[in-house]
């Protein structure tokens, strides 16, 4: 484009201060539509505008922009059909930008320029380099003296568009960097946001409300430091007027507000994660039940018309604030649903678990609220299960034990899954609970006798065909029997029971879920042995065991363990304590059960060769002590085991904690390594390039252009040469055809001539014949056409001269007529 | 109507373990940690005391001593009411560091900064290089006041932390801060922003600081 280099000079040359503006303002009419041309031959120059005409805002304005628009990250309009501009072509021209941190610094400069324009031009052209280059800005801003702390200072800017705009490039500007959002929160943040939020109406309020909510999530996601100073700021008393606006009945819940609560909610839940510091958690909870943010939750839960992704949302939520505080999970287990009758909160939920209509992941939230509202709580634990005991008051209204059983035998997987893990929560780490739960008894037929819920179970597992129902019953008869010799007597009773296992645990195996459920039947079995109490006649330790080694052998019984925490299902279940699935199909393992399955997988590999080397002596001395003393030995074993289990998880989350912050340290070095990386290239990409011309990198660009031109004009002249050529060429061959046929003529009128010579000369020597046979002496060597002779005279043969009689009379007729 | 006031202070020191965590560890948590935790960037750390009948909360930013953090943590010294430097007297190095660390610290923050000089590790006597007396020099001829700590016993740790607090506060009472006034780091509690909205005072061309009267 010659314009635009005729642009370019100008700002470049003319010392006159309007032309410069004008030939910039042009540079920035033409920069969208031609961006690759002025952004190769230009950028160089406006970044000298920058610099050099800073006290004309409107000249920098116009160079902003224009930055702003060959930068942009996004395709425009007018270069739609232009197949010559590519895609990452403001991604390309940022590299080029921020190659020299100075042009960075030259940007950050112009944030102090009060002048509305110039600001928001900045603001705007830093969020573009940011989404092209997010990671390099973050780093070349970090390193900028008070680089964060300026952007920091436009949040409080009076004129409402540049706040906003402010508020969008700090989004992106704190996302995923550490160090930042640190910064961030010092300067402040958190007291600006809550302004905003409070002058927008809270969760009423437009998408300025959302972003608000994006960046205060984003400067609280994995940043333990900042929640703490959340926390110590009394942060959260303040985010409770988000979770107080009603909604109007009528017109239900606008996407906005849809939008605006989803992301509250998921600042709630970054404080409370279980993936924080078991400190931090706990004392957020406290503060959230203090301030009335839980009570607050909870009115979202039970309000009507609250849309389904909400819901789900804020059972999650619910869940995470509860989860392992026992005021906490009190007070959600006194929260009554308005429906009628009334009914505890928990009841409802569990009623909705258990549906089938439900949708699926409202019915996961559910059993992970329910999850954690057992979490560490064994007056919860034992409130459960007592609404199943045979003394329980209340007959006629609907409870959660009531729920679970239902669910439990229901004929839908999904309902019997939800309801086993439910159950078995209610018994993890609580030995007082497994035995509790010996006791329910289930009427199943009228007229037969009532058989217990764990001879159920066990029945059930043996005439299951299914494999959810299977793999949950499984654990739950693990978590059972796990600690609780009792419950191993109960389950070895069971008719069948065993033997089933057993045929499970030696069926071999044709896919991974087989594995699956071969591996937990091994365990149950290993668990049988282990925790045996001998008080089972045909299956006491040691025949139990005699059993498993017979059968099995104990390294078959390693590897069929081993299989399971080899089981893709595992590692995901193992990660988090939320099960997330996507589909139906993904609920197979809960993390509490991955976690016992771990604590236990060694122990009783262990215990079963340990015993394999004094097997015989061990039984004897065993049976020697009545049942009662073995008993209370056992609970005091357990309780040891208890106390250590804590203890090691206590070692685990602080061991989880330097874990995280030594994987933060790396991320950090990583990041700061493949910037290094990054500049590295660069730098390969420049020296190279700089071998090959002298010219600045993106100068190849314009001369292929500047070539190509060249090329087709070249061709454009030599067509037309070939055309011309062509055509003479054609001229020429049409001149010889001429030429031809005039030789042709020409030779036939030859030919004529030399016949009619013939015809003249046979006519001659008949005249001499005749005339010597007169008479006459003939001279033989006068030439024949000289010769004067008029005999011949008349007898040539006259041109049809017109008769002289007729020639006056055609004149007469002229004449007459 | 019941109020506190919130400082800002920032632990800094001239180079890695001088003992600044430990330092605030044991003054939030009073626990000592013997393995040395690398400060990757910044953390915080808050702990409410006492102070002329009044509850104060103590903000405060554990800064990483290590060279390479420097540029990240300068940005921490803006809005600071106050800053321990912090060097570990079993080290000369660390000694001999303070005066760039001191010149970073005038140059990037407020004028009025209460900085304390603080000497740690004073349980380790017998391998100490720096005398107490090079300490108080340093302090005197810098203007600032110093003490010496051991993070490992919490001897002057409360001290320490509480006496510059005391001193922030004396600050206020004099006037010489403005506790409207963000940017040094002085907020008053939060019961404030319900009636008063505090605008932002800091930085160019933001308008309107509130005028908030103290009830
Ligand atoms: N004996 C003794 N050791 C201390 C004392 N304070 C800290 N230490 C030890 O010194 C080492 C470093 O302590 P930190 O508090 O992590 O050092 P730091 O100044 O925060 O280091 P950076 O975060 O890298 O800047 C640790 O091993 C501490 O146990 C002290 O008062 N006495
Ligand atoms: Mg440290």
């Amino acid at each position: 484009m010659l314009n635009v280099e005729r642009l370019v000079d100008r700002v470049n040359n003319s010392t006159l201060l309007e032309d410069r503006r004008d030939a910039c303002r042009a540079l920035k009419a033409m920069s969208r539509t031609y961006r690759v041309e002025v952004g190769a031959q230009g950028m160089d120059t406006i970044k000298q505008v920058l610099e050099l005409d800073r006290a004309d805002n409107e000249t920098i304005n116009y160079a902003l922009d224009t930055l702003k628009n060959i930068m942009s990250p996004t395709q425009f309009e007018e270069e739609e059909d232009n197949h010559r501009v590519p895609m990452n072509i403001g991604e390309q021209f940022t590299e080029m930008f921020i190659k020299d941190h100075h042009n960075v610094q030259l940007v950050l400069d112009l944030l102090d320029e009060y002048d509305f324009r110039v600001r928001l031009s900045a603001v705007q052209l830093l969020t573009s380099l940011l989404t092209n280059r997010p990671k390099d800005i973050q780093e070349i801003i970090l390193v900028k003296p008070m680089g964060v702390s300026k952007m920091m200072d436009l949040l409080g800017d009076a004129r409402e568009v540049i706040r906003n705009e402010t508020l969008l490039l700090l989004i992106k500007l704190t996302k995923g960097n550490a160090n930042i959002q640190k910064i961030v929160a010092f300067e402040n943040a958190f007291d600006r946001l809550f302004e905003i939020l409070s002058s927008e109406g809270y969760s009423d309020g437009g998408i300025i409300v959302e972003d608000c909510l994006l960046l205060m999530f984003n400067l609280l996601k994995n940043n333990s430091s900042n929640i703490n100073f959340f926390k110590e700021g009394s942060y959260i008393q303040r985010m409770l007027p988000m979770f107080n606006t009603p909604v109007d009945e009528d017109l239900g819940w606008s996407p906005q507000k849809v939008s605006n609560v989803h992301c509250m909610l998921l600042i709630v839940r970054t404080l409370v994660s279980p993936s924080n510091s078991i400190h931090i958690v706990s004392s957020c909870q406290k503060i959230m039940k203090n301030v009335g943010l839980l009570d607050a939750v909870c009115n979202i839960l039970m309000s009507s018309g609250v849309p389904a992704d909400i819901l789900t949302e804020t059972i999650n939520t619910v869940g995470e604030i509860v989860r392992g505080d026992v005021n906490n999970q009190e007070f959600l287990g006194n929260v009554m649903a308005p429906s009628n009758p009334p009914r505890p909160a928990i009841v409802v939920l569990l009623m909705s678990m258990v549906n089938e209509k439900q949708p699926f992941s409202l019915r996961c939230a559910v059993l992970y609220c329910f999850q954690c509202y057992l979490y560490h709580n064994e007056m919860s634990q034992a409130n459960l299960v007592q609404t199943l005991l045979p003394s329980s008051s209340d007959v006629s209204s609907l409870t959660s034990g009531q729920l679970l059983c239902g669910g439990l035998f229901s004929s839908d997987v999904l309902s019997n899954w939800f309801s086993a893990v439910a159950l078995m929560h209610a018994l993890i780490d609580n030995p007082g609970q497994k035995e509790q739960l010996l006791r329910v008894l289930l009427a199943t037929n009228i007229g037969s006798s009532p058989v217990s819920l764990l001879h159920q179970c066990t029945l059930l597992l043996q005439q299951s065909t299914k494999l959810k129902p299977k793999v949950a019953l499984l654990m739950l008869l693990s978590q059972w029997v796990c600690n609780c010799p009792a419950a191993v007597g109960a389950f070895l009773q069971v008719p069948g029971g065993v033997g089933w296992l057993v045929a499970q645990a030696t069926a071999g195996e044709h896919d991974d879920n087989e594995a699956l459920v071969q591996g937990l039947a091994a365990f149950l079995l290993a668990l049988c042995v282990h925790f045996n109490d001998d008080s089972v006649e045909n299956y006491t330790k040691e025949m139990l065991r005699q059993l498993v080694v017979k059968r099995l052998s104990v390294e078959s019984l390693v590897s069929q363990l081993g299989a399971v925490s080899r089981h893709e299902v595992y590692s995901r279940a193992a990660k988090h304590p939320q099960l997330r699935a996507k589909l139906p199909a993904d609920v197979l393992l809960d993390y509490e059960f991955c976690r016992l399955f771990k604590l236990m997988e060694s122990v009783l590999v262990q215990s079963l060769t340990a015993q394999q080397e004094n097997g015989v002596a061990d039984p004897t001395a065993e049976r020697s002590s009545p049942d009662n003393g073995l008993l209370e030995q056992y609970k005091t074993l357990i309780r040891q085991q208890d106390a250590r289990l804590q203890e090691l998880m206590a070692q685990l989350d602080t061991l989880i904690q330097q874990n995280q912050s030594l994987q933060s340290a790396l991320n950090d070095s990583i990041a700061s390594n493949s910037h290094l990386k990054d500049e590295n290239t660069l730098l390969k990409a420049q020296v190279s390039a700089s071998t090959l011309t002298s010219q600045p990198p993106v100068q190849p660009v314009s001369q292929t252009g500047a070539n190509t031109e060249e090329y087709e004009r070249r061709i454009q002249e030599l067509t037309t040469e070939v055309a011309r050529l062509t055509n003479e060429l054609k001229i020429n061959q049409d001149g010889q055809q001429s030429a031809a046929e005039e030789l042709e003529r020409l030779r036939k009128d030859q030919d004529d001539l030399l016949e009619l010579l013939a015809d003249q000369d046979m006519k001659l020597n008949e005249y001499k014949t005749r005339l010597l046979s007169l008479g006459h002496v003939v001279d033989e060597d006068a030439p024949p056409p000289d010769d004067p002779a008029p005999a011949p005279a008349p007898h040539v043969p006259a041109p049809p001269a017109p008769a002289p009689t007729s020639a006056p009379a055609h004149a007469d007729t002229l004449n007459l007529t | 109507m019941t109020f506190f006031n919130k400082f800002n202070k920032n632990l800094k020191s001239s180079i890695t373990s001088v003992g600044k965590s430990c330092l605030l560890l044991q003054f939030t948590d009073k626990r000592f940690q013997p393995v040395h935790d690398l400060t990757i960037g910044v953390e915080f750390g808050a702990r409410m005391i006492t102070i002329d009948g009044k509850q104060i909360k103590l903000q405060i930013w554990d800064t990483a001593g290590q060279e390479a953090f420097r540029s990240i943590t300068r940005s921490y010294y803006r809005g600071a009411a106050g800053a321990l430097l912090v060097y570990d007297i079993t080290r000369r190095d660390t000694f001999n560091h303070l005066t760039t660390w001191l010149e970073d610290a005038r140059q990037h923050s407020n004028s009025n900064m209460v900085i304390m000089l603080i000497g740690n590790k004073s349980d380790l006597e017998s391998r100490r290089e720096v005398k107490k007396e090079e300490g108080e020099a340093f302090a005197r001829e810098h203007g600032l006041v110093f003490m010496e700590t051991s993070a490992k016993t919490a001897a002057n740790v409360e001290e320490a932390f509480i006496n510059t607090a005391k001193e922030i506060y004396e600050k206020i009472q004099e006037g010489v801060f403005d506790i409207h006034n963000e940017a040094n780091g002085i907020k008053i509690g939060p019961q404030h922003y319900t009636n008063a909205n505090a605008g932002a005072a800091k930085g160019a061309g933001a308008g309107g600081a509130a005028p908030g009267g103290c009830c």
